[in-house]
């Protein structure tokens, strides 16, 4: 197959903002694509070469690839800055440049536009392999990026450079591919779920995608829990009170601290560990204190866990806030660290067992079982938990956590089974502050910015922001932000966010506001805000209140916290901004 | 079967610059050898330069192959390990049965190297009529391109019968030189037809400077806007070609 049709329907993939045509175009496309390739399609229309967990990156600077340019199109190095410059988006810049090209090669009509797929995913594969930053590792990547560049047309180019420097932004969400490769393989959309479940179980959307197109639903059904492929975890929605947790979870259920670390599924085999963060990216190498201790703690050599991390106070033992931990999260001098920030790993979940999956088993079966096979010591510990039956126990069991330095409470549903990549309210959370009505902190996902003027000129003076809609798997708008930053804030978002920026807006995006820029979802950043209200601009929660309105929040400020462990997926549902609206307007009515 | 192959050279400077203008392609290359001789054929990774290499069993003190064999090698490291070598070294190059690359400089100090993989499809040639055919000393050419840097990073060439002209145009100026027939310089003008032609200084610079002064004298032959073809003559050496595609206004 060659690349350029692929780069065709990429083409029309970022020209379109609505979903159902993303799907038809993915549709298209994975019935024109040879099964034995479908697993590389699949990775590259998400601009990856593996999925998330392997780590794999191909890590190539914008600057070594204006070099290749260069060398193969004889376009000056500063000519193509310049156009990068005004265009933002490297491979947007050299397509349109391309064609001023005046190097012209050995062999133009004989090798033309022929790459083929395969041909240029080794060659990236082979360029993510290199390690290193020394000259011998650089020219090598710059003789790969020269020949992928070779004699390709404009919109080849533009996409390989994408991939090739990590802006591949097509908005093209896992759940879109899931629909797509539904519709493709299994001839209705209605088997979405069944995929869904190994996606779930895998984390790997370019083996299912394969697995659906070579064996179809069979084969689809065969997916099993496997050491070393994390599984995608079970999330919680949100309460606001113990009384609305009762309402929701009836008369009897789990209660477990809620620590502020990070999630990290632990998995096991003979001695050897791996770890992945809640996103599933391998988290092995922050953590070598894990790696050490947990077979230690453990009875058996075969297991998946769940734990959270937690930053300590060596000496009183005492839990310190998530921040503490990202100081783990360095390249280099990751043994310093270690010592310089004490953890301990707080054990929740076990997800398979010598042998066996426990995803289907209910949630104090497993909670037994994990109790059976931990040894617990100074390192390795089982999150504390009781059973409750009633609001004052909740409550002074959620006092005792934040007494012992946790965010909060953990409820669990005591038959629910461990669903895999799904929110529900088999789980809820319970955090303090969400007792108090006003002044709630929500975790919300930056989608656009405006710049800013006086000393805000050059970086993003506000930012947009938006809640997640889990049902159509959207980001709708909820509020502007411009307070609360420090200027050390305001050049990290400029820094991180400034490759985040997209030519269009990503069609998940909901929102009626003309930022000056758009971002790919990917932030979460934490705000407090002193009320909800209605809003004819925001999309939040449309029409959900009242016809032909949303929720914004009023005086949001930032709060200093950037939530790099959460994925936009993550971040505050608008079902939970609902509710929080419905929780304010009772305490208005009351104290009126 | 034992694999003969010996190859043994009677002083160090054609092998180091040959590998040194080839080293200005590619990191990995894969040499031929059979009964007449070593051949090598290599393009840069963004098909705008190509080496062709023969060198004929006549040309070595000492030379012996059995059957067509391949083998590879990392140019860099091939590289460090000739510029071990005197010039008046000879170098003996074979493949051990363990299937390394056996190096013997001068008399007495022996390498073995780690061969690769070779990785080589054919490499076709350019075929084209060249209209155009200037014979010049390899000091000369490499002076003009010095001079030709200053401000540009291309070369124009412009054959006419009687005339070679050279020039190059940047952002700070522009530069001509003149050869006229007859100069000491100009060892051969003939020019079917007057030809123009534009090549990047990145390109050729490089591999000039690389076979220096091993080359006597240079013949470039091009068209308008069609490859170059600049053939060094090393007296000990069959061939040294090397190709380079044009730049054309867009």
């Amino acid at each position: 197959m060659k690349f350029s049709i692929l780069a065709e329907t990429f083409e029309k993939m970022e020209n379109t903002a609505k979903r159902l045509e993303l799907t038809d175009h993915l549709v298209d496309l994975f019935k024109s694509t040879p099964p034995d390739l479908l697993a590389k399609v699949v990775y590259l229309i998400q601009g990856k070469l593996r999925p998330d967990f392997e780590g794999v990156e191909i890590g190539v600077a914008e600057k070594l690839v204006i070099r290749a340019v260069h060398r193969s199109t004889a376009i000056e190095v500063k000519r193509i800055e310049e156009a990068y410059r005004k265009d933002g988006d490297l491979g947007h810049a050299v397509s349109k440049l391309i064609e001023q090209k005046t190097q012209t090669t050995l062999f133009d009509a004989v090798a033309g536009d022929n790459q083929t797929v395969e041909w240029v995913y080794d060659s990236l594969v082979k360029i993510a392999e290199l390690e290193g930053s020394g000259k011998n590792v650089l020219d090598k990547k710059m003789n790969y990026v020269s020949s992928l560049l070779n004699n390709v047309s404009p919109i080849s180019a533009k996409f390989i450079i994408k991939i090739l420097i990590g802006t591949m932004r097509l908005g093209v969400a896992d759940n879109t591919i899931l629909d797509g490769l539904a519709i493709a393989y299994t001839d209705s959309k209605s088997n979405r779920e069944k995929i869904e479940a190994a996606y779930n179980v895998s984390s790997d959307l370019g083996k299912v995608a394969q697995v659906a197109a070579k064996e179809g639903l069979k084969g689809i059904e065969e997916f099993k829990v496997k050491v070393f492929s994390p599984i995608r975890p079970m999330l919680a929605d949100r309460v606001k009170s113990e009384q609305e947790a009762i309402e929701k979870m009836g008369k009897r259920f789990a209660a477990e601290y809620k620590l502020d670390g990070e999630r990290v599924q632990i998995h096991l085999e003979n001695g050897r560990v791996d770890l992945f963060s809640r996103r599933l990216e391998n988290i092995r190498s922050y953590y070598p204190d894990i790696v050490e201790n947990i077979p230690k703690a453990l009875k058996v050599k075969n297991a998946i866990l769940e734990a959270e991390a937690v930053a300590i106070n060596e000496n009183s033992g005492e839990f310190l806030p998530f921040q503490e931990l990202m100081h783990r999260r360095r390249k280099y001098n990751v043994d310093k660290a270690v010592l310089q920030y004490p953890i301990t790993v707080n054990l929740f979940d076990v997800l398979y067992l010598d042998g066996k999956s426990c995803l289907d088993l209910g949630y104090e079966q497993r909670r037994k079982l994990l109790n059976d096979i931990v040894v617990e010591d100074n390192f390795t510990k089982v999150i504390p938990q009781i059973l409750v039956t009633n609001e004052s126990e909740i409550e002074d069991f959620l006092e005792n956590s934040i007494n012992a330095g946790c965010e909060g409470l953990m409820l669990k549903v005591l038959n629910a089974p461990y669903r895999a990549g799904a929110r529900g309210s088999n789980w809820l959370k319970l955090k303090r502050e969400y007792r108090n009505d006003l002044g709630d902190s929500l975790d919300l996902v930056v989608i656009g910015a405006f710049f800013g003027r006086g000393r805000r000129t050059g970086k993003y003076g506000t930012l947009l922001l938006a809640t997640y809609n889990d049902d159509d798997d959207t980001f709708p708008s909820i509020c502007k932000v411009g307070t609360g930053f420090t200027d050390e804030n305001l050049d990290q978002f400029y820094q991180i966010l400034s490759s985040k920026v997209t030519l269009k807006k990503n069609p998940r995006i909901k929102s009626d506001m003309e930022a000056d820029v758009w971002f790919e979802p990917e932030l979460v950043i934490e705000i407090v805000a002193s009320e909800i209200t209605l809003s004819p601009i925001h999309k939040t929660a449309q029409d959900a209140i009242r016809k032909g309105s949303g929720l914004a929040l009023r005086f949001p400020k930032f709060t200093g916290k950037i939530r790099m462990e959460k994925s936009p997926e993550n971040a505050s549902t608008d079902q939970e901004v609902i509710s929080l609206y419905k929780g304010q307007t009772k305490i208005t009515q009351n104290t009126d | 079967m034992t694999l003969v192959f010996s190859a043994k050279t009677s002083g160090s400077d054609d092998l180091k610059a040959i590998i040194s203008a080839i080293s200005t392609l590619v990191e990995e290359a894969t040499f031929v050898a059979n009964a007449e001789g070593i051949t090598f054929r290599g393009m840069d990774p963004s098909h705008v330069a190509l080496i062709d290499i023969s060198w004929p069993n006549s040309a070595f003190e000492k030379y012996e192959c059995d059957n067509d064999i391949k083998f590879g090698v990392r140019v860099d490291e091939f590289s460090k390990l000739i510029k071990r070598a005197e010039k008046q070294d000879s170098i003996e190059i074979g493949i051990s049965e363990d299937n390394m690359l056996l190096v013997t400089i001068g008399k007495n100090k022996k390498y073995k190297m780690r061969l690769i993989e070779s990785s080589a499809s054919d490499t076709p040639l350019p075929k084209i009529p060249y209209d155009a055919k200037i014979g010049l000393t390899s000091s000369a050419f490499d002076k003009i391109l010095g001079d030709v840097q200053v401000v540009s990073d291309y070369l124009t060439i412009k054959a006419t019968t009687s005339k070679a002209e050279f020039s190059g145009k940047g952002d700070s100026g522009e530069v001509l030189i003149d050869l006229e027939k007859g100069m000491e310089q100009l060892t051969d003008i003939s020019v079917k037809q007057e030809s123009t032609g534009t090549y990047s200084l990145e390109y050729l610079n490089p591999v000039v400077k690389a076979v220096g002064t091993t080359a006597g004298s240079v013949t470039c032959e091009y068209s308008s806007a069609k490859p170059l073809r600049i053939e060094f003559k090393v007296a000990n050496i069959g061939r040294i070609h090397f190709y380079l595609a044009p730049r054309v206004e867009s």
